[in-house]
């Protein structure tokens, strides 16, 4: 079914926090899904996975351990691309100073990639990321791919390599719509109810402050 | 003499003061008037198909310059027990889509299957608005068992409720599947914020006139008469209504660079006025006049609310202390505004304050209209953390924005008495009780004072020169904060200065000041926590809209009307 991209980030800012992620992260993750669906992957799905795949797991175990070390890596055995995303993001300036930084065992790669579009706006110059079989250069704005769905989709990539300046080859231009599977969107909204408050009786009469009759 | 300065964000932004904000040029529903008049807008409609019973749909087109927009309104018959203003409602008495274009036959049957359901239907990249209305149930049967009867509506009965239909939420940017804001975002009409809502209500106020005047006359004809032709100037006179509940104040914190824009448009033009060094004939005429008729709308005010009828004990005394200043100040002196808002913020009352503060935006329209270009935003720049900045410069920043909430107890209770979250009903955003109710494990991030508050409190052992982005590896629960607290650095009236969850705190002051942008005028709330306005009260109809009525139909004409027919 046809989706507004405002829809996605809606939902799956909902549903990150839903799975457990702080709500700086809920909003990262959403962006992110938001990028990707508006490049016509499978944002919503890949979302879906990985909030299934981490459901629960506090954040510090799939975090880089530390953002100096020249290889990025996790003290679990698989890395969040939202949580490495977000962190290479915020250090666009240093991604610019040491030319790349690479990452070891991260799951669904293509997720942390819209982060990498927010470094290259940030940066004015564009970023790439390649992993086995796939490089993706953007940016910020336009998209170059290269690699098959399968590539680009993979559950995990032993090593992830980001740079910049990246040159940009053949480009993508976001679109407005997007299609969103029926599965990906139910497991999000799962996770999107965790945040939602059950219906009482008090809070239906005290919490949206009904009081005066509302039908004269 | 030295320049002026813009209003502090500390002074501007405190919750008091923003639910005591008053419509101005900038406002959205007059910006869209002043557009549609000034491109020559035409507008027609195209279909009514309404049964005796007020059953079936009507079609009513705005052709612009290069594009055209359709509302396509569903008129339902309504059991009085299900008429209700919340969110969690299930059924309207009409409800709307503005379609981008002008719909076929196809697009009105596909929507007829899921506008009338709202929230449980689903629209497409064509509709850029859902929205639904509810009758005033005593103003319809009042206007339509009169004009049924051969005769006009009592004019002291429409001005006590001042609209027919009231509507209970408006729909846009993306929600239920409609076209994302930047789907649309680069037509000149839209790009002012909220233009897709302000223009399907404007076009909902028309097809709700002929609705009533549809309902007299089937019933007229029923019993054998002919109804009598609403007056033009009674008809003119109402507005649509809105309820406004607690969904609009999440949004102006969830939306912090577009709030900025906003407040920094009025904030800018009430700078640049207050620098004229003198004001003409004309202009101070003007402002006369605007004075005068802005009492109007003051004296007319009627509201049960408490808190609101206080207010306008003040904001009445304030007009009198106007009028003496007026009478010993006659604008020719220099610096004639800023002397004159400068009198008002050091002897009126917030709301008098507010009040003269965009009123003497009105003179300079050359000045202020295009700062309505700037009041839209592109979040995307702004979201990004700049991970290089230093704990020092964030410490630094924190200081700065959030000294007030630096100052505040937050382990008193009464200071974080309240925890905004969101209901599974229909997903209605609601304000509880945090030591009363089980709500505080789905708190929504609607506390930037607290959460200033404790972020300042977590960088207290970490070095100055650590760049941020460290401290977010390790404290991922303050990326929100921090995010907020660089965007408001660079958008310093794009925080609530005040706090959001006290056991004090009034969300009507949000309600009313998001409204008040809108162009609402006579807020009248009905609890602490939802509000009821009037839209359009006086607008030119869409038939005599004009370069000449399009700018101050917000004022009320002081001499009566020549009464005329519609045609």
């Amino acid at each position: 079914m046809s989706h507004s991209l405002n829809e996605i980030e809606a939902m799956g800012k909902r549903a990150a926090r839903g799975a457990g992620l702080s709500w700086g992260l809920a909003e990262e993750a959403a962006k992110g899904t938001r990028w990707l669906s508006a490049f016509g992957f499978p944002g919503t799905e890949m979302l879906a996975e990985l909030l299934k795949l981490n459901d629960q797991v506090p954040p510090i175990d799939v975090s880089p351990v530390s953002l100096s070390a020249d290889i990025w890596h996790a003290p679990a055995r698989r890395m969040s691309p939202l949580i490495a995303g977000a962190s290479l993001s915020d250090c666009a300036v240093r991604l610019y100073e040491r030319g790349s930084i690479t990452m070891k065992n991260v799951s669904l790669p293509l997720l942390a990639v819209p982060f990498m579009g927010g470094a290259a706006l940030r940066l004015g110059v564009p970023v790439a990321a390649e992993w086995d079989g796939a490089r993706v250069a953007t940016d910020g704005k336009h998209l170059c791919v290269q690699g098959d769905a399968a590539a680009l989709e993979a559950k995990h990539a032993e090593r992830l390599v980001f740079s910049a300046p990246a040159e940009m080859t053949g480009q993508n231009e976001a679109v407005m719509r997007a299609e969103v599977s029926g599965g990906s969107w139910d497991t999000l909204n799962q996770f999107a109810h965790r945040t939602f408050a059950p219906a009482t009786e008090e809070s239906r009469l005290r919490g949206a402050g009904a009081g005066l009759s509302d039908n004269d | 003499m030295t320049d002026i300065p813009r209003r502090n964000p500390n002074l501007v932004m405190r919750l008091a003061r923003l639910g005591s904000i008053h419509q101005s040029r900038l406002s959205f529903m007059r910006v869209l008037t002043r557009r549609m008049a000034k491109e020559g807008w035409r507008f027609e409609r195209t279909d009514f198909a309404v049964n005796d019973a007020g059953e079936g749909h009507a079609v009513y087109t705005a052709h612009g310059p290069d594009r055209s927009y359709s509302l396509i309104a569903y008129a339902h018959d309504l059991p009085p027990e299900k008429r209700s203003d919340r969110v969690i409602a299930d059924a309207w008495d009409a409800t709307f889509t503005l379609f981008d274009g002008i719909p076929t036959a196809d697009d009105i049957q596909r929507l007829s299957q899921n506008i009338p359901v709202q929230e449980a239907g689903r629209v497409s990249g064509t509709e850029l608005s859902v929205s639904r209305a509810n009758r005033s149930v005593r103003l319809w049967e009042h206007v339509v068992s009169r004009l049924a009867d051969g005769r006009q509506p009592d004019a002291a009965q429409i001005e006590a409720v001042g609209y027919l239909m009231r509507t209970t939420a408006v729909y846009g940017s993306g929600k239920l599947g409609a076209a994302d804001r930047e789907m649309i975002a680069d037509r000149p009409e839209f790009r002012a914020p909220f233009q897709v809502e302000m223009l399907s209500v404007y076009l909902t106020r028309w097809f709700v006139l002929d609705l009533v005047q549809h309902m007299a006359n089937r019933r007229a004809s029923a019993a054998g008469q002919k109804a009598a032709t609403l007056s033009l100037d009674l008809a003119r006179s109402m507005g649509i209504g809105n309820s406004t509940g607690l969904g609009m104040a999440p949004f102006l914190l969830n939306h912090p660079v577009l709030f900025n824009n906003w407040v920094a448009a009025r904030e800018n033009a009430i700078q640049a006025v207050c620098s004229l060094d003198s004001a003409s004939t004309e202009e101070r005429a003007l402002f006369h006049a605007l004075v005068e008729r802005s009492k109007q709308t003051i004296a007319t005010w009627h509201s049960e609310h408490q808190i609101q009828i206080e207010k306008l004990v003040e904001l009445r005394s304030d007009v009198e202390k106007l009028d003496e200043y007026l009478g010993q100040n006659d604008l020719t002196g220099p610096r004639p505004w800023y002397n004159l808002y400068k009198w008002a913020e050091n002897s009126l009352s917030l709301e008098g304050q507010e009040w003269i503060a965009s009123l003497i935006l009105e003179p300079y329209g050359t000045l202020v209209d295009p700062l309505a270009e700037e009041m839209a935003a592109d979040n995307t720049a702004t979201f990004r953390i700049a991970g290089a900045m230093t704990i020092a410069d964030l410490r630094g920043l924190l200081k700065d924005i959030y000294a007030w909430a630096l100052e505040i107890d937050w382990d008193a209770p009464n200071n974080k008495a309240r925890a905004w979250y969101v209901s599974e009903e229909k997903l209605e955003p609601r304000l509880g009780e945090r030591f009363e109710e089980p709500v505080e494990q789905y708190e929504q991030p609607l506390a930037p004072g607290r959460d200033a508050a404790l972020l300042y409190k977590a960088l207290a052992h970490w070095p100055d020169e650590t760049h941020v982005a460290d401290f977010l590896l390790r404290h991922p629960e303050h990326r929100h904060m921090l995010r907020r607290a660089q965007i408001v650095g660079r958008a310093p009236y794009a925080e609530i200065r005040d706090n959001t969850i006290s056991d004090r705190v009034l969300p009507i002051d949000m309600l009313r000041c998001k409204l008040a942008f809108f162009g609402a005028t006579q807020f009248d709330p009905r609890s602490d926590r939802w509000v009821r306005i009037c839209m359009y009260g006086g607008a030119p109809l869409p038939f005599e809209l004009d370069h000449a009525n399009a700018d101050f139909w917000v004022f009320p004409e002081i001499e009566p009307q020549r009464q005329e027919s519609v045609a």
